[in-house]
């Protein structure tokens, strides 16, 4: 069990608070992060730096009737080491009196599940900060070897988060995770000055994968310099493929948010084939790769105290669970999952050479790619593309692709190749037909 | 009245004074950035209420930056006593300063000049009409909660309006050899976003509102009210645009986001610094019409992102950018100045003590023109009003424009037809977009209800604006 004598402390010091002012039902969260950075301008370090921050937050819940219905308000607060005990109880009475106007419907908090501490397996573990630091910033480098395209900046976190989760109910879990952050910017000056952005995130010293990614994106930025137009104006078959493959997917793992639910925002219903529905509503065909889809649990415990695992949200297009907080679940009468940063999706059945035997125009990198997943539309400007006419392969870029997942959910192809990007392992490739491209 | 000072800023002040000491006696320049902040979020919506502080805004802590022969380090923390100073000392010699050996062979830690600066002395606080403690939590939801039944009630297609409100007061004290500045700062801001719904498609209309102020800020939040819930219903019915070049208007929010992403982040001079920007080529050349002039500076207007000194401590600016279509100068953070050998413009910010200082923009806009809106409109024969800014990205390397907005209302023979086409996106380049401006309308407005990230992250408020514009821009 991970104690210091500081923080329990603090805890008890809000513990203390909470009962002087008769609160009986919270969440105490406590967030310890430490972490190494590095910022990079071509190969000089331009700024280094560390953190070592300890957070508080305390949601304090308050039962109450409005109309003869029973309602739960809540209201959540910052509280510091650096605060007297009046202070503690000024900001927490102010907390619970907020909570008295917030008429939510009553639920009931999470129940006490298992109380546990888990430090969650990485290699970063037994390593300072500062020497996972070098390892990932020796991967970070490693691919620039001074050819046309080079790193322009790149910045590398390295952290440790160490997260506690007390509740009115009997919860006391918590857990240590380690990660790597950052991103950098490749540059190409000839024949056109032209960069590329990439961001990453890794559990663990993934070095290879990040080589990996650096280079790829220097080959992108090689062939982004040559690019010289826009696509003319019209509708293309577009593969949309690398991390943006990943954002297309994000409509059905929002569309099936206990709060979605509950705010008739989405109309998806568990057994329903969601991926067979039409704009109005209706259902067709599924003609393209069916969706088969899991949440993936990134942490073991939500904020609220959940215990965290694995679940599938499409089989072959059906859906098979709501997912969110607490409150949102009890409300339309699910098991409260806590909320997910992760998925995994299934291979489809085309290959990437498959798709691209017909012509087509693959964009492999937007300026910003956004899924609506209210409307259902997705698009961006294009920074980097390549377009086949059936002859030959052309770098393009600009104008940009706007389409709807709802119209094309049901035809879209999916690649049997794979890929693990932050957050997704899923295909590397979607494919759609007839997807209006605004260029020249 | 005046926003006070913070009182554990006041009661630390002392001892971070002893911090600094003893960092000044080993490193050839220190200063301390401490912060006080409270953010508080109010909402409304069919889903619920809620009254939250801000997860990012809400903090007390502390950034301290050194120059260790040149090389500069930060280290951010949130706790100190007088029994920590020797650890934090330590941990800043044993873990910060080494980290510079955790680079790659052929790497280099980067040799700054020495940090030069001038004797500052003040405390300075902004004004409000009415503090949202005051005004209290009850208020304010009943408020939120009559807009957002009002909006609901409008029509059956409407599925919800969410109302909300926000404000963050904040006191920041910076302290370094020659430098001793406090500041206490707030803003407030306000929206309501109506969603409606048609089969499985969801539209929705947003409208804000925001100022350097306290709950005064809601006395107007209503105002668009039913404007808002027409627009969405109407939006149900709008379809895709067909790509092509138009002459265009655009609302001053859709004008902000020009001025704000198209152009204003390509003229942070960091990215002059890592040669990521065109405008650094640019510099006293045409790069808009001369009809545009363009500022920024947390002193160009009173809004949400004004301020009296950056988180490097120096003194609020009002840059002015563009001069009648010529391009005179970017804005910079203070290390960036020292890249640069220029002087810094009070634009380094962070998100937070707990992450670096890059230049940012603040309160940006363009200044207003000549002529009225609806001269405007009647001199397009075939073209849109652009309108409801919804998201842009920055290209500062290739002035490449991705902007997106909520919606293009067609204009025929110089009237508006009630046609609308969504969602709308907005690409070219943005000289060519900025040199095709051809009138300005005689009013200006800007608000700041939304953040700005530097790249996908690094989060502050800001605001921009500006007139309407007319000009030729290619829509998707």
């Amino acid at each position: 069990m991970y104690r210091t004598g500081k923080d329990v402390n603090m805890k008890d010091r809000i513990l203390a608070a909470l009962e002087r002012l008769h609160i009986d039902e919270y969440i105490i969260t406590e967030d310890q992060t430490r972490s190494a950075e590095l910022f990079f301008i071509k190969k000089s370090l331009d700024t280094r730096r560390i953190k070592n921050n300890t957070s508080y937050s305390v949601t304090v819940y308050r039962s109450f009737d409005k109309d003869e219905q029973p309602m739960k308000g809540s209201s959540m607060v910052h509280v510091y080491d650096s605060m007297t005990d009046a202070e503690l109880d000024k900001t927490l009475s102010g907390a619970y009196l907020a909570a008295s106007f917030v008429c939510n419907p009553t639920y009931e908090l999470q129940e006490k599940t298992v109380n546990e501490f888990i430090e969650m397996k990485s290699d970063l573990q037994g390593k300072t900060l500062e020497e996972s630091a070098k390892i990932m910033a020796d991967a970070l480098f490693a691919e620039d070897k001074d050819g046309d395209a080079f790193l322009n900046s790149a910045e590398l976190f390295v952290n440790e988060v160490t997260t506690r989760i007390f509740t009115s109910t009997g919860i006391d879990a918590g857990y240590r995770k380690y990660y790597v952050t950052g991103e950098f910017v490749a540059q190409c000056k000839e024949p056109q000055d032209v960069e590329t952005y990439q961001g990453f995130r890794y559990d663990s010293l993934e070095t290879e994968a990040l080589k990996a990614k650096v280079r790829r994106t220097l080959d992108y930025t090689l062939a982004r310099a040559q690019a010289k137009k826009a696509p003319a104006a019209g509708n293309y078959r577009v593969i949309i493929c690398d991390s943006y493959a990943k954002e297309l997917f994000e409509y059905y793992t929002a569309r099936s948010l206990a709060p979605y639910i509950y705010g008739k925002y989405s109309s998806f219903k568990l057994g329903e084939n969601v991926q067979a529905k039409t704009a109005d509503g209706g259902n067709t065909e599924i003609t393209g790769d069916p969706l088969t889809v899991s949440l993936i649990a990134s942490v073991p415990f939500s904020d609220e105290g959940t215990r965290q695992i694995d679940r599938q949200l499409l089989d072959k297009g059906v859906l098979k669970t709501y997912h969110g907080g607490v409150r949102f679940s009890r409300y339309i009468g699910a098991e409260p999952t806590g909320n997910y940063r992760s998925i995994k999706v299934a291979p489809g059945t085309t290959s990437v050479e498959e798709m691209k035997k017909q012509p087509y125009l693959q964009v492999v990198n937007f300026s910003d790619f956004q899924m609506d997943d209210f409307t259902g539309h997705f698009g961006g400007e294009i920074r980097l593309a390549f377009l086949y006419d059936g002859e030959t392969v052309t770098p393009v870029t600009g104008g940009s692709i706007n389409g709807s997942i709802i119209e094309k959910q049901a035809s879209m192809q999916l690649s049997t190749e794979m890929q693990v990007e932050d957050g997704y392992e899923g295909p590397l490739a979607v494919c759609f037909d007839d997807i209006a491209v605004a260029g020249e | 009245m005046k926003v006070k000072n913070s009182i554990f800023l006041e009661d630390n002040k002392p001892l971070l004074k002893e911090f600094l000491d003893a960092l000044l006696a080993r490193y050839d320049y220190a200063s301390i950035l401490a912060t006080d902040s409270i953010s508080r979020n109010f909402s409304v919506s069919k889903m619920g209420t809620n009254i939250n502080e801000d997860t990012v805004l809400t903090e007390r802590g502390f950034c301290t930056k050194v120059y260790d022969k040149g090389q500069a380090c930060e280290y951010s923390f949130n706790s100190i006593s007088k029994d920590s100073i020797p650890t934090l000392i330590k941990e800043i010699e044993e873990r910060l300063i080494p980290l510079g050996n955790s680079v790659p062979s052929g790497v280099t830690p980067y040799l700054f000049d020495e940090v030069s600066e001038e004797t500052t002395i003040f405390n300075e606080s902004t004004d409000y009409e009415q503090d949202p403690e005051e005004l209290g939590d009850e208020a304010i939801i009943d408020l939120l909660t009559r807009i957002s039944e009002k909006g609901r009630a409008y029509d059956e297609r409407i599925i919800d309006c969410r109302v909300a409100f926000s404000y963050q007061k904040y006191s920041k004290l910076f302290l370094s050899r020659k430098k001793d500045m406090t500041q206490n700062v707030m803003w407030a801001s306000g929206y309501f976003v109506v969603m409606a719904s048609e089969g499985e498609e969801i539209q929705d209309s947003y409208k804000p509102v925001s100022m350097l102020g306290g709950s005064e800020v809601l006395r107007t939040l209503e105002n668009s009210l039913e404007g808002c819930c027409k627009t969405a219903i109407d939006l149900l019915d709008s379809e895709p645009i067909k790509p092509g070049e138009y002459d265009c208007i655009c609302e001053p929010d859709v004008t902000g986001m020009i001025v704000h992403e198209a152009f204003g982040h390509g003229v942070e001079m960091d990215m002059f610094v890592k040669d990521r920007a065109l405008a650094q080529q640019y510099i006293n050349k045409p790069v808009a019409s001369e009809l545009i002039t363009m500022h920024d500076g947390a002193s160009t207007i009173p809004e949400v992102a004004s301020y009296f000194f950056d988180d490097e401590g120096v003194l609020a600016h009002d840059t002015i950018i563009i001069d009648k279509g010529i391009l005179k100068t970017g804005i910079c953070d203070s290390q960036s100045a020292m890249h640069l050998k220029k002087d810094p413009t009070g634009n380094g910010r962070r998100e937070s003590t707990q992450r670096k200082a890059y230049t940012r923009m603040t309160n940006t806009i363009f200044e207003a023109g000549d002529s009225t809106v609806e001269e405007m409109i009647a001199s397009i024969k075939d073209g849109f009003l652009l309108c409801e800014a919804d998201s842009g990205m920055e290209d500062p390397k290739n002035w490449g424009i991705q902007l997106m907005v909520k919606m293009a209302r067609e204009i025929k023979d110089g009237r508006l037809t009630g046609k609308i086409y969504s969602p709308i996106v907005l690409t070219g380049y943005v000289p060519d977009l900025l040199k095709s401006i051809s009138m300005i309308s005689d009013t200006m407005q800007a608000s700041g209800s939304g953040y700005c990230g530097k790249g996908y992250k690094e989060w502050v408020k800001v605001s921009d604006g500006g007139p309407y514009i007319k000009a030729r821009i290619r829509l998707g």
